[in-house]
């Protein structure tokens, strides 16, 4: 350990460029995490959230609501459909206004809101979101759904909006993975190169080494260690980095995905993403060591 | 324990370093190893540890035939071999005592038992409380005192020194052999390659000559009772330098010279 700080010490800004490349790697490994584990909490809210929601007549009957539940739960692509009555229709309004007296209050064109003014509904949930177009040409045919006065159902689904989402997610989180990858390779070379400069620099001390009997991990000890501290730091800084940079964004996201995601992200969701980077940091740095010193031992024989 | 066998040793160039080369070194003997420049004192050395490969012949000690052992070996024999370097190899950036510190740390030694063992060996060799001082802040002579230290830290068997008084004046040169014979009289085997006149005369047990990478003698040192006054013998002859100009005058244009100069 004393030597891999004396070899840090002696070249710092070799070490500041190690620390730094690994950080802006990590950094980047961290916010995509982070992206990644959001994207998955929105399409998961969208996937069990209803998809469709067909708005019915007053005067439908238990009778046809049992009946169009019952077709839609046949239908293939279907995963579930639920009747929401007037009384459910007004907790569900309730609870998106969190009992807020001055809301519940509202005097809208239809007077104060009560369970009266609220339809009733029937809301499906697909798995498949290819079989939207079925279901709701089945909901257009049914009687106790309500129409506009001008005669459109009044049916409401995202169309495509899960299956766009997933396609954008899928591409970022590729293009995450590929910019990933990419930093990880010159992450390894830089540190590498790095760790191979210092061996090389240390060539007649290390000649003498030999000469007295050390074996080839005692040699390359220190140098694996010099690499692990720049792998911790680097994590703990690029760590660093995309926490700021997520509180910093806070303001800006909480408005938009407050209704998906809990701002601020909990802390256990920083401490495995810490975690996770040390690790990453660990492993990446083990590897550039191990493949600067394997060439050392192969030249050195 | 040592046994060279017909040992050639030959470079891709075709220069001949050793030729045919045999002797044996029981447990325990001082040898001293003479020649000049180039004659192979360092290759045997060399070939000792395993630093190079016999062309031809068989290096044993200790029974381990040194051609035959595995690569991963090679370092446990190294631990076997102390050397002292002309060149002293003390890293320059390390403190003596972090020089010893290493070669203890490869012999095994724990850290509790590494200061121990640094304090008495720096007092064996006779520079005791340097071991917070860098090599630079050391005389030549301490600074081989401290690379003898290094040599014998992890108790080798064998202690082979290459020309350890080639950079330093008689009088400290004549310390550091009597420093090898006390190590020698400890037990441990030791080899002293050398062309130094000065410590061919002091030692009473064995001198091996090597001439153009051939022994040309293998004889028993010197009588009881004639340390210190080296022998007229022709090994000592060829290692005298030849004087390469006429000597001057006593008080002739030398001293002219230099009075013109100092004016």
């Amino acid at each position: 350990m004393n030597t891999a700080l004396k070899n840090i010490r002696r070249s710092p800004f070799q070490a500041l460029s190690a620390v730094f490349i690994i950080s802006l790697t990590l950094f980047v490994v961290g916010i995509f995490s982070l992206v990644t584990f959001a994207s998955h909490i929105i399409l998961l809210n969208f996937e069990t959230k209803p998809q469709i929601i067909a708005y019915l007549k007053d005067d439908h009957t238990t009778d046809q609501v049992a009946g169009l539940i019952s077709n839609m739960t046949t239908t293939q692509g279907v995963k579930n459909a639920i009747y929401i009555s007037k009384q459910d229709a007004l907790e569900i309004y309730k609870k998106s206004v969190g009992n807020d007296p001055v809301l519940l209050g509202t005097v809208t064109d239809w007077g104060i809101v009560t369970a009266d003014i609220l339809p009733a509904s029937i809301e499906i949930t697909a798995s498949d979101p290819s079989a939207f177009n079925t279901i709701v040409s089945i909901l257009e045919k049914s009687d106790i759904v309500s129409a506009t006065p001008q005669g459109k159902k009044e049916i409401d689904f995202p169309q495509d909006v899960i299956s766009e989402l997933t396609k954008w997610t899928n591409a970022i989180r590729g293009a995450g993975l590929i910019l990933i990858i990419a930093l990880t390779v010159v992450c390894i070379l830089t540190v590498m190169i790095i760790i191979s400069m210092k061996i090389s620099g240390r060539r007649t001390e290390i000649s003498t080494l030999k000469l007295l009997g050390a074996q080839n991990i005692y040699i390359i000890k220190p140098y694996i260690t010099e690499s692990l501290i720049y792998g911790l730091s680097g994590a703990f800084f690029g760590w660093t980095f995309s926490y700021i940079a997520l509180l910093y964004s806070t303001p800006f996201l909480a408005p938009r995905l407050g209704g998906v995601i809990s701002f601020p992200i909990p802390f256990w969701v920083n401490l495995f993403l810490l975690i996770g980077l040390l690790a990453f940091g660990l492993i990446l740095s083990l590897i550039s060591s191990l493949f600067a010193a394997a060439r050392f031992v192969k030249r050195s024989r | 324990m040592i046994d060279f066998s017909h040992i050639t040793k030959s470079y891709p160039n075709g220069d001949i370093v050793l030729d045919d080369v045999n002797f044996s070194v029981s447990p325990g003997e001082f040898v001293i190893i003479t020649g000049k420049s180039g004659a192979g004192k360092t290759t045997l050395g060399r070939l000792l540890i395993r630093d190079l490969l016999p062309t031809k012949g068989k290096i044993v000690i200790d029974g381990e035939d040194l051609n035959q052992i595995k690569p991963k070996y090679i370092p446990i024999i190294r631990r076997k071999v102390g050397f002292v370097f002309q060149d002293y190899k003390i890293i320059p950036d390390k403190t003596i005592g972090e020089n010893i510190t290493i070669a203890l740390e490869i012999g095994g030694y724990n850290r509790k038992k590494i200061q121990e063992k640094i304090t008495e060996l720096l007092k064996m060799v006779g520079i005791p409380g340097k071991e917070y001082l860098f090599p630079g802040q050391l005389s030549g002579g301490e600074v081989q005192r401290a690379a003898i230290a290094r040599a014998i830290a992890c108790e080798p068997a064998i202690l082979f020194a290459d020309e350890p008084t080639g950079n330093l004046d008689k009088d400290t040169s004549i310390e550091i052999f009597n420093l090898l014979k006390k190590i020698n009289d400890d037990g441990t085997t030791v080899i002293l390659a050398t062309h130094d006149v000065t410590l061919i005369g002091l030692n009473p047990d064995r001198n091996i000559h090597l001439e153009k990478g051939k022994i040309v003698s293998d004889v028993d040192g010197l009588p009881a009772g004639k340390e210190g006054k080296p022998p007229s013998t022709p090994v000592i002859a060829s290692l005298v330098p030849e004087p390469k100009q006429p000597a001057r005058p006593a008080g002739g244009s030398h001293t002219t010279n230099r009075k013109i100069k100092s004016k």
